[in-house]
């Protein structure tokens, strides 16, 4: 079970969770960017004088694997990942794209250009690390396990987050109020379409149900969304005839199967189409060239570049660039349009129900490359809108210098324009997960695309790979429709594993099995998708689909489904026949050989009696949710048949569960599909809790929450990293009891806790309310021994101006040699060296000023000097330094621990090793003991089945199997020796053979007595977690400290050494109590006392001065310094400068903050007046 | 009252003693004396172990306090302990623990010069009092020299090395666990184990071997001529009370008797290895003993004496 030492342990399991992110950005670099160009439109520049015409486009990007600064002319050598995280640079490569010139129709002229460093995905295709074995890793001082699928930019690791989209190329119908407000006449009621090109960039179109029975098509152009009536565009798009859309939009209907199952279109249907249709007859537009020319018209205004164009041309753009830009054909975007108002008016007409945009049935995902895609092709779009205004305005100019017909002038004025730019773009997206953008990009969101991996532990690394978010625009919303989980999730995204609180349910986990369909095929060759789109034709074709063609007019539901695939109209299929058909494409997916990618998605939408709009979607396209399931249905020879099935499909297929019941399945629809094992509806994190089946489920996700926060084995090249903090146990151990995915992922590589021998009692009253009693003698052995490293570091070239930047370097001061040991003469500490709050760690000396200046620790603790890095690019002097701290982490009273069951504590006492209870027979003492309270209401049973399995497991020298759903994947005559079959008597049993108790029980004496405890206690060893929170960077105590400057009162803050604010509940909860000589001295002794002088005249405390006592000559007194005399109350002179007297000044206790009132008050002109008056007489 | 001593005369029997176990009977006390023994056992037996650690290179994989502390928890030999000073009672070194009275010193000098992995064991531990080395731990049954090396401290390769200067002094498990000298000291009540022959006449042989085999450990056995439960290792019995239930169960209760005798104590006595545990036993008794005496002779307890009157007789031993 435990790999060898020496052997290498096989990751592959584990990169298969990293994949997505990696194959997506693979495929940018190799083909996306490509593709991507190809949509870039060319720019032209127009001379009005000389009438040339240049054309300047890009071709040809070639990005480089990340090299170091160019050492000599012909050496180069390739920048490592680990270099980047110390030297706190990006790890990017070059990027180069050839810039084409033509003027008019001449030859092409190509200019390759450096467009700057791109940052490069680690394990990536580019990255240098790229196919290295476990051994070639170590020895590039990286993680034996390294996965990659983040970005290293400054030094730090930071992953684009994958996020929810609206599935691309699938009409949805939504009801909405917001449509209502479009304009006057609209309704709740629109099909969206989300359509992605080919170099995937989206745009979204609406179809609104007007209430008049027509429909307009709303589209977005540059930040604004129009809105056309669809009849002008339907008869824009292809030439057609009134009767041929007519006839097309009410195929849909028969009168033969009004209202029988599966019916979506009514009579009315009918009449909309009349009114549609009736629309362009009022504004007197029948031809197709009338419609481009009004949709021409009316959009020439906005498009500038086409300012000279026939209203044709306009026409075309738009149509082509806004509307179902995932069609290429005029013919097919027609089909759609009609299969889109049909779906809407069966909305209407409610025959069929809306599609939740909630559910994952309509989700697909962004993936970090086509992210970068999409920015980098607007950034290179801006560079070429910018060069080409730089042009005009050249031209412009009409200076005699400038010859337009000169390229090597063109390129010039070009070059103005930085191309590194673009990359820098980028890179900085990457590094604020910010979008800088005009058009927003079909995105929700701005802000919020990437987020840093955090190496706390390996799980929190891990987990922000598999994490996807809902979307930033969600979480702002008052409803908690979009946090609840659906059933459509099953499988994909982890029911357990999501946090609590603020995110809960937008940033969810995919499970275990979960993966992200790619432009990658199994052999990892780039998938062609006119070709697979084509054999798919050519099957459906085969198998009886009636495909679709100009002047046909295809049945509709129920007599038809119509097919579609990747949202394209491709045809329809007789009802009767689809369930083979379906069958049979489905057997093609599964087998190998076949043409049919084995990740296509076969959304068979049944017909039903108003429920989904059915059809047959099929769906290819890159970033689907996809999961494997045996096929139970194809007649298997020996080996099973696994199909990715997507979360659109899923919904109406039969998948079996392994539980053994029918799950309320009639015989009439017999299960076609299994799931291969219970746990793969778990993300990874929630797969390691061992038992998790015999847990109440909240606790289940507590673990998962708390599994991420533990302070953990996080790294095995703590050597080579200069992360800014890292947590560290020093003595780990691999969980006796363990499910299968811990060794299939090999976390043992990273392990996050230690076995400890857990005692279930209540011992000294130091153990209730959730805290735990640690043995002190097993603290002192090295139990949850830790430390946390944090990394400072100092960079010469960043600070101050340029002036001094030469003149400063590393060196300790000539003139106080002696002053701080600490510090050597390099000017930096000695490694292993003890640093003492307020002690400096490093020392700067400015030639140019001679003078030094030191940093000094801050904080309260004593830290040890683990690792000093230097920057030896620079050779003459160091310029940039990491010094790494240690500060140690042992268990004390206040720091967290939690078991894998969402049973957290906190430590009460560290109790001595002799008044723990004992056993009589081994003589064990506990390592840690817990309240039995924390059972009963929590439910966490699996915890207690786990002390009782690792007890037996300890005495066997086995480790344990405890992966959850045992029951529903044992096989018929395994493990039956039990009569029972529960998992207890399994347990038992191996403990009863070694001669304990069967129930893990054990008779303890009493440590302090020696007596025997009334009753028997259960104890065994339970795998417990360190928690990263630690009293030692939490406590914040203050008697007297720094004050505001403006109201005198105590400050916040715990670094600052501020308090805690004592508040408005505190204060009324002192008030109830009746307390009030503590809440006097909380709220005004310890805060802001002042002794005011206030004018009993005129009742004001401004304007009250001293004067100035006469000064008389003192004899100074030997001995006590002068002024540190106690100022004499009497001695001070007060007079109200309102009254020119100073008779009648009283002096009045209160917080200054009353003060800083009155005087914010008089610069308002208000004047607060005080009534002063005797205390005796408020009584009276 | 008068003339009644509440003092008992203890006995030891001692079934079995080997260098690092030992297994007696302590008879004719009660549960105090037993606990007693076996906390000052743990706790406040003394050792010698390392304290102070002085790195002078280490560029191991290990930072410095991870190596000072499994340096303090390798257990040396501490047969000296008893009569060395604790270094904050020392006269010779005004308490700095540094003199030849209170403190012993190490010297660690390792290089890694091969490609092999260097094992730094407690084996290359130079110690400056041949008396107080690491503890061996090597069966010198065996032959076999690789097994032989000790305690590994860290593991060394190519280019690394450690280099320090380590002080062990005088201490107790209180203070740190690695003072401890014992691995377990435990003690059971002797248990009494009183069949009911008759009752178990009128259980079937199944029966019986039911309820013989419902003991998780071996205490009974049927005999296999007679057919006759009998008890075989009474104190194999853990105090378990699974044949009681049982015999309960069974609808017999009262089928056995197990008494817990309240002045018979087995203990098990498991050394580190520091000292013998044989020694640690005497030492045990011999620190006991000078607690009592300290209380005894202690100023408080003749004030005491007079509050607690008879009571305050015994205490002092009358």
């Amino acid at each position: 079970m435990v790999a060898k030492p020496g052997s290498v342990p096989d990751f592959e399991a584990l990169r298969e969770l990293f994949k997505h992110h990696i194959e997506s950005f693979d495929h940018m670099v190799k083909a996306g960017l490509e593709t991507t160009l190809l949509h870039i439109k060319p720019i032209e520049v127009l001379d009005d004088f000389t009438t040339t015409k240049l054309r300047i486009w890009l071709e040809n990007p070639v990005v480089y694997p990340p090299q170091k600064e160019r050492i000599s002319k012909t050496m180069r050598e390739a920048l490592l990942p680990f270099e980047c995280r110390q030297a706190k640079i990006s790890y990017a490569g070059k990027i180069t794209i050839d810039v084409c010139f033509q003027y008019n129709d001449g030859p092409v002229i190509r200019e390759n250009v450096n467009f700057g460093q791109f940052p490069i995905m680690l394990q990536s295709k580019l990255c240098n690390l790229r196919g290295a074995d476990p051994k070639k890793l170590v020895s590039c001082k990286e993680e034996a396990s390294e996965m990659g699928g983040y970005f290293i930019l400054n030094g730090l690791e930071r992953v684009i987050r994958l996020l929810i989209l609206p599935k691309r190329n699938y009409p949805m119908s939504m009801v909405r109020s917001s449509f209502c407000d479009r304009r006057e006449g609209y309704t709740d009621k629109a099909v969206v379409i989300r359509c992605v090109r080919a170099d995937q960039s989206s745009l979204s179109i609406r179809l609104y149900y007007l209430r008049n029975g027509s429909a307009r098509l709303g589209f977005w152009l540059r930040g604004r969304e129009y809105l056309l009536p669809v009849g002008i565009v339907l008869k824009a798009l292809i030439d057609t005839t009134d009767r041929e859309i007519y006839v097309n939009l009410t195929s849909c209907y028969n009168e033969k199967y009004a209202k029988g199952k599966g019916a979506v279109g009514t009579q009315l249907v009918g009449e909309r189409a009349k009114i549609i249709l009736d629309e362009l007859r009022d504004l007197s537009l029948f031809t197709r060239r009338q419609c481009l020319e009004y949709i021409g018209e009316h959009f020439q205004p906005i498009m500038p570049e086409l300012m000279k164009d026939s209203y044709a041309i306009v026409a075309d753009a738009v149509l082509k660039d806004c509307i179902l830009v995932h069609l290429d054909n005029d013919f097919d975007k027609f089909n759609l349009l009609i299969f889109m108002l049909q779906k809407l008016f069966s909305l209407i007409d409610q025959t069929s129900v809306p599609d939740n945009p909630d559910s994952l049935q309509n989700h697909e995902v962004l993936l970090p490359g086509h992210l970068i895609s999409l920015y980098i092709k607007e950034k290179l779009e801006d560079w070429l809108q910018k060069g080409k205004k730089l042009l005009m305005d050249e031209i412009q100019k009409k200076s005699n210098k400038f010859d337009f017909s000169d390229i090597a002038q063109v390129k010039k004025i070009m070059d103005k324009n930085s191309a590194k730019l673009v990359s820098a773009s980028v890179e900085n997206l990457l590094k604020t997960g910010r979008l800088v953008t005009q058009t927003g990009l079909d995105l929700q969101q701005r802000a919020g695309y990437t987020v840093q991996a955090e190496r706390l532990n390996f799980l929190r690394f891990m987990s922000h790979f598999r994490a996807v978010h809902r979307g930033a625009s969600f979480a702002g919303l008052r409803t908690t429709t979009v946090r609840k989980l659906l059933p459509e999730s099953w499988g994909f995204l982890c029911p357990v594993h999501t946090p609590d609180g603020e995110p809960c349910g937008l940033l969810n986990h995919m499970t275990r099995t979960c993966r992200i369909t790619s432009f990658f095929d199994s052999q990892g060759n780039i998938k062609d998708y006119f070709k697979i789109q084509k054999s798919i034709r050519d099957i459906l074709m085969e198998v009886g689909m009636t495909s679709s063609l100009p002047k046909i007019f295809l049945p509709g539901p129920p007599e038809a489904l119509t097919v579609l695939l990747d949202g394209c109209v491709v045809g329809c299929i007789a009802s009767s026949e689809v369930e083979k058909v379906v069958a049979y494409i489905r057997e093609l997916k599964v087998s190998s050989a076949s043409v049919i990618p084995g990740d296509m998605e076969v959304g068979y939408v049944p017909l039903s009696m108003g429920g989904a709009y059915p059809g047959l979607y099929l769906f290819t396209s890159p970033s689907r949710f996809v999961r494997p399931v045996k096929n139970i249905s194809i007649p298997s020879n020996g080996s099973e048949s696994i199909e990715l099935i997507g979360p659109f499909e899923q919904v109406f297929m039969e998948i079996r569960c392994l539980d053994g019941g029918d799950g309320g399945r009639k015989s009439s629809f017999p299960a076609t599909h299994e799931e291969i094992h219970p746990t793969e509806m778990l993300s990874v994190v929630a797969n390691l809790t061992p038992w998790s089946d015999h847990n109440q489920s909240p606790r289940n996700m507590y673990q998962c929450q708390m599994a991420k926060q533990t302070m953990a084995f996080s790294s095995q090249t703590i050597q080579h990293r200069a992360d800014q903090k890292l947590y560290h146990l020093q003595t780990p151990q691999t969980p006796i009891v363990r499910t299968s995915t811990y060794t299939k992922y090999n976390i043992d590589e990273f392990p996050t806790g230690t076995n400890a021998i857990v005692a279930v009692l209540a011992y000294t009253g130091y153990d209730m309310e959730d805290a735990m009693i640690l043995n002190k003698s097993s603290v002192e052995r090295g139990m949850f021994h830790g430390q946390i490293y944090q990394t400072e570091t100092i960079d010469l070239t960043e600070q101050r101006g340029k002036s001094d930047r030469s003149s400063r370097i590393f060196r300790k001061s000539n003139v106080e040699k002696l002053g701080c040991p600490s510090i050597d003469s390099d000017g930096l500490p000695h490694v292993g060296q003890m640093i003492r709050p307020d002690e400096p760690y490093c020392s700067i000396y400015n030639e140019v000023t001679s003078s030094t200046q030191t940093y000094k620790r801050k904080g309260s603790e004593a830290v040890y000097v683990d690792y000093v890095a230097v920057d030896v690019k620079n050779k003459k002097h160091i310029q940039k330094v990491n010094i790494r701290f240690r500060h140690p982490r042992n268990p004390v009273i206040g720091d967290k621990f939690s078991s894998r069951h969402g049973q957290k504590g906190v430590c009460s006492q560290l109790w001595p090793d002799v008044d723990m209870p004992f056993s009589g027979n081994t003589g064990m003492r506990p390592d840690l003991i817990i309240n039995p309270h924390a059972f009963p209401s929590r439910m966490t049973i699996a915890m207690l089945l786990e002390s009782v399995a690792a007890k037996g497991g300890s005495l066997r020298g086995e480790f344990v199997d405890a992966t959850p759903f045992r029951s529903s994947t044992k096989k018929d005559g395994e493990g039956s020796d039990s009569k029972s079959g529960s998992l207890v008597d399994d347990l038992g049993v191996l403990l009863k053979e070694k001669g304990f108790n069967y129930h893990g029980l054990e008779v303890l004496y009493s440590g302090v007595y020696g007596t025997e405890l009334t009753c028997e206690i259960f104890i065994g060893p339970v795998y417990y977690q360190r928690l990263r929170h630690m009293v030692s960077d939490k406590f914040q105590v203050r008697s007297t400290g720094t004050i505001d400057q403006v109201t005198r009162q105590p400050i916040k803050g715990r670094k600052r050494g501020g308090g805690i604010r004592f508040g408005e509940m505190e204060r009324d909860s002192l008030l109830a109590h009746g307390a009030a000589y503590l809440l006097h001295d909380r709220l005004h002794t310890c805060s802001d006392y002042h002794i005011a002088d206030v004018c009993s005249l005129c009742g004001s405390m401004l304007s009250t001065t001293f004067i100035q006592p006469q000064k008389r000559p003192v004899r100074q007194i030997g001995g006590l310094p002068p002024g540190r005399l106690p100022p004499g109350r009497a001695a001070k002179k007060v007079s109200c400068h309102a009254c020119q007297t100073s008779k009648g000044m009283e002096t009045v206790a209160m917080p200054y903050v009353f003060r800083y009132l009155a005087a914010e008050l008089a610069a308002m002109n208000i004047k607060m007046t005080l009534k002063l008056n005797d205390g005796a007489e408020v009584g009276a | 009252m008068e003339g009644a001593s509440y003092a008992r005369m203890p006995r030891v029997k001692i079934r079995e003693l080997k260098d690092d176990y030992a297994k007696f009977e302590l008879r004719d006390t009660d549960a105090s004396i037993a606990n007693a023994l076996r906390r000052v056992m743990i706790a406040e037996v003394p050792t010698i172990a390392i304290d102070l650690v002085e790195i002078e290179v280490n560029s191991s994989v290990l930072n410095d306090e991870f190596i000072a502390h499994r340096l303090g928890l390798i257990p040396l030999t501490s047969e000296r302990a008893m009569s060395m000073r604790f270094s904050r009672d020392c006269d010779a070194c005004d308490g700095d623990g540094q003199c030849e009275f209170c403190s012993v010193e190490f010297h660690l000098r390792v290089k890694c010069m091969t490609d092999q992995t260097l094992d730094v064991s407690s084996k290359d531990l130079y110690s400056s009092d041949p008396s107080v080395v690491p503890v061996d731990f090597s069966d010198p049954a065996s032959t076999d020299s690789s097994e032989s090396r000790g305690v590994i401290i860290v593991k060394l390769r190519r280019g690394q090395e450690l280099r320090l200067r380590a002080i062990a002094r005088k201490g107790i498990g209180k203070d740190h666990a690695k003072w401890s000298p014992a691995a377990t000291v435990t003690f059971m009540y002797e248990p009494e184990i009183h069949l009911n022959e008759d009752l178990m006449e009128t259980l079937t042989l199944e029966e019986k071997r039911e309820w013989v085999d419902s003991s998780p450990t071996r205490v009974f056995e049927i005999d296999p001529v007679t057919q006759q439960v009998m008890v075989v290792d009474s104190e194999a019995y853990s105090y378990d009370d699974e044949v009681i239930k049982k015999a309960e169960a069974m609808g017999k209760p009262g089928l056995v008797e197990i008494i817990a005798r309240q002045d018979s104590f087995i203990f098990t006595v498991e050394s580190t290895g520091a000292i013998k545990s044989s020694q640690l036993v005497l030492n045990a008794i011999e620190i006991l003993k000078q607690k009592l005496d300290a209380v005894r002779l202690s100023e408080d307890t003749v004030e005491a004496d007079d509050q607690f009157g008879e009571l305050g007789a015994h205490m002092r031993g009358g």
